[in-house]
């Protein structure tokens, strides 16, 4: 029940509704069908999922600072937008970006990585 | 080198590399086999996930230990998924990251398979290398429908007197073999295989012996018996040793079903044996609690019934449109004690198209096989039966459980009327006669030779006592005196007037030279 109540105020700020009027009305209906015990755990809901969105949302990583525009554009295209790029030099050439459970992944690391697997499995 | 260095610059020249975007997950916890996972939105039930150890290391790290783990996702819920790890769990960590491959778990199938020994996954696991099978089946699939069918008319010969005379099995049937441990069931199972040697090749059906739960070294000396024996030639077996995840012994059975599928599909006979479907059950069990399902009677979760259902409904018997192909089905059920009504074996016998129930009483007393012939019924074999054999053996089964009756009462009963001595002394040669060296199958047509021979009195002219060694005199005696009787069951696949008056003639021969000798 209190993922259900914590999806829906997630949703509802998403669509632009105002914090105050949603958190009255909250108080309102919960008080209203005598579920206030309710509270805590929604809150705990409400948490996890912050937590979630910080870990799934978009990161940009590329392998030299100087690809870093190009590599924004690029993962924009794929729908990842992320505010800048993070280097990480293990990537070794290119880029790879993540947002929501959606990973491009267009570095070299990952097609040295592919070419070893298929060569040492054959 | 030459051919590593060419192999490399061969996948570096035909390299694209993957710009889709992939759908990804990561593991929120892990323990015991069963890893739940963040994410994974569109996922869809027994689709394969890969674990993917290389994403947060440097590439020298991820070279080091790049052998991908596999899972397969088993709950779909409202916040994330739960797989079932498909290898080394200790591999898959907090925060790895978990890539959905588009794909149900499937596996390779194909003739290369034949005289391999291969995992749940079609990993060949015997040390000769990969198999070369290219082509993917899904591993689940849904079992033909009644008009894909045909009726099972064409008999699987297990070699065994007792089973072939009084529980006849038919390709395309689904067959128990149930008894506790230590019966000899995994011994009628094997025996079934090694008696496919004497089918004409065209119509020997390929084996594929799934051991699930088993001690690897019980199915190293089974695969050495068989490649001994020169049954690998048409075997495959599928191992998910007791050492091997939950998971891969529950995937097994529907490993083997997938590859007998294959033959079956492409117009050949197919023999699928399960040993042993208790331990499946078990493995299941672990599972479904580890995946927080409720448990019901047991501790079993609620769809333990629609497992083996759906299972052994594969076994079938295809109609000619289809290819004329079969699946028959030999599934092993462990009991305790005996008890043939406990949960899964009740649930098993109602599936299967009959049992056999292997007695350890009777195993105890010498007889092997060790058939419980009152409690062991084929429900369809019997059409399947040749002429030959339903002319000789149809009295048996009365025959033996009158005498087992009989049996009972001798024990309490010093003074017996003629009658009475000699059905006891009759159902004590039967006995002898169905008994049976395990290894050593019998051609149909020599044992209904034999068969005839003891219905129709020839060993009566021997003590019960010196009846099993009179049995083995005569096969050697058929075998060097009346071949052509011999050839001619095999070849009409009935005992005709001729074949029968030639027959007669040779056991009256035999019973002259051996009588009092």
């Amino acid at each position: 029940m209190e993922k259900v109540y914590a999806s829906a105020l997630e949703r509802l700020l998403s669509q632009g509704v105002k914090e105050d009027a949603l958190m009255k009305n909250l108080m309102t209906h919960l008080k209203a069908r005598g579920r206030v015990k309710l509270l805590p755990a929604i809150l705990r809901s409400l948490k996890v999922a912050q937590i979630r969105n910080t870990v799934t949302g978009a990161t940009v990583e590329v392998a030299r600072k100087e690809d870093a525009a190009k590599a924004l554009s690029a993962a924009a295209t794929h729908g990842i937008t992320a505010d800048k790029a993070i280097v990480n030099e293990s990537l070794l050439s290119g880029w790879r970006g993540r947002s929501k459970g959606v990973l491009v992944d267009q570095s070299g690391k990952r097609a040295l990585t592919d070419i070893y697997q298929r060569v040492v499995k054959v | 080198m030459d051919s590593i260095i060419k192999r490399i610059e061969k996948e570096i020249a035909d390299f694209a590399p993957a710009t889709g975007a992939e759908e990804t997950g990561i593991v929120r916890a892990t323990g015991d086999g069963i890893a739940e996972i963040d994410g994974l939105d569109k996922a869809v039930m027994t689709e394969m996930v890969l674990f993917d150890p290389t994403f947060d290391r440097s590439l020298e790290d991820a070279l080091k230990d790049a052998d991908p783990v596999y899972g397969l996702i088993l709950n779909l819920e409202e916040d994330g998924v739960r797989a079932a790890i498909l290898g080394d769990a200790s591999r898959v960590y907090e925060g790895m990251l978990v890539r959905r491959l588009g794909r149900l778990l499937s596996i390779p199938v194909g003739d290369s398979l034949v005289g391999r020994v291969v995992n749940p996954l079609g990993d060949a696991v015997d040390g000769k290398g990969p198999t070369k099978a290219t082509k993917f089946v899904p591993i689940e699939r849904e079992a033909y429908g009644v008009m894909d069918r045909a009726p099972v008319n064409v008999p699987l010969h297990t070699g065994i007197k007792a089973i072939d005379s009084m529980i006849p099995i038919g390709r395309g049937q689904r067959e128990l073999i149930i008894g506790d441990r230590g019966v000899g069931k995994t011994t009628v199972a094997i025996d079934a295989i090694l008696n496919q040697k004497s089918e004409p090749e065209e119509s020997r059906p390929i084996c594929i012996y799934v051991a699930i739960g088993q001690k690897e070294s019980k199915t190293a000396k089974i695969v050495a018996q068989l490649a001994e024996l020169g049954a690998m030639e048409y075997t495959v077996v599928v191992t998910a040793p007791a050492s091997a995840p939950a998971a891969l012994q529950f995937l097994a059975p529907f490993a083997g079903a997938a590859i007998g599928e294959h033959f079956m599909d492409s117009g050949r006979d197919a023999l699928v044996i399960y040993d042993d479907l208790s331990k499946q059950a078990v493995a299941y069990r672990q599972m479904s609690l580890l995946l927080r399902r409720p448990p019901g009677r047991e501790a079993y979760p609620g769809d333990i019934f629609y497992l083996h259902s759906r299972l052994l409904e594969r076994a079938a018997k295809l109609s000619k449109e289809k290819g004329g192909g079969s699946l028959t089905a030999l599934p092993i059920i462990e009991t305790q004690e005996g008890d043939i009504s406990a949960y899964i074996p009740t649930n098993v016998i109602s599936i299967t198209d009959g049992q056999m129930f292997l007695l350890s009483d009777l195993f105890n007393k010498g007889m092997r096989p060790a058939i419980d012939t009152g409690n062991s019924v084929s429900r369809v074999g019997s059409a399947a039966q040749t002429k030959a054999m339903k002319k000789v053996s149809g009295k048996i089964k009365l025959e033996l459980a009158q005498f087992r009756e009989l049996e009972a009462f001798m024990q309490f009963s010093s003074d017996l009327d003629e009658d009475t001595k000699k059905r006891i002394d009759g159902g004590r040669r039967m006995t002898e006669v169905l008994k049976q060296t395990n290894g050593q199958p019998l051609p149909f047509e020599m044992q209904s030779a034999i068969i005839f021979a003891a219905v129709n009195g020839y060993f009566d002219a021997f003590t019960p006592d010196e009846t099993s060694a009179m049995e083995k005199k005569m096969q050697e005696y058929f075998l060097r005196e009346a071949k052509n009787v011999l050839s001619g069951i095999r070849e009409k696949k009935e005992i005709t007037e001729d074949l029968e008056k030639e027959l007669r003639s040779a056991l009256q021969k035999f019973v002259e030279i051996n009588k009092g000798a």
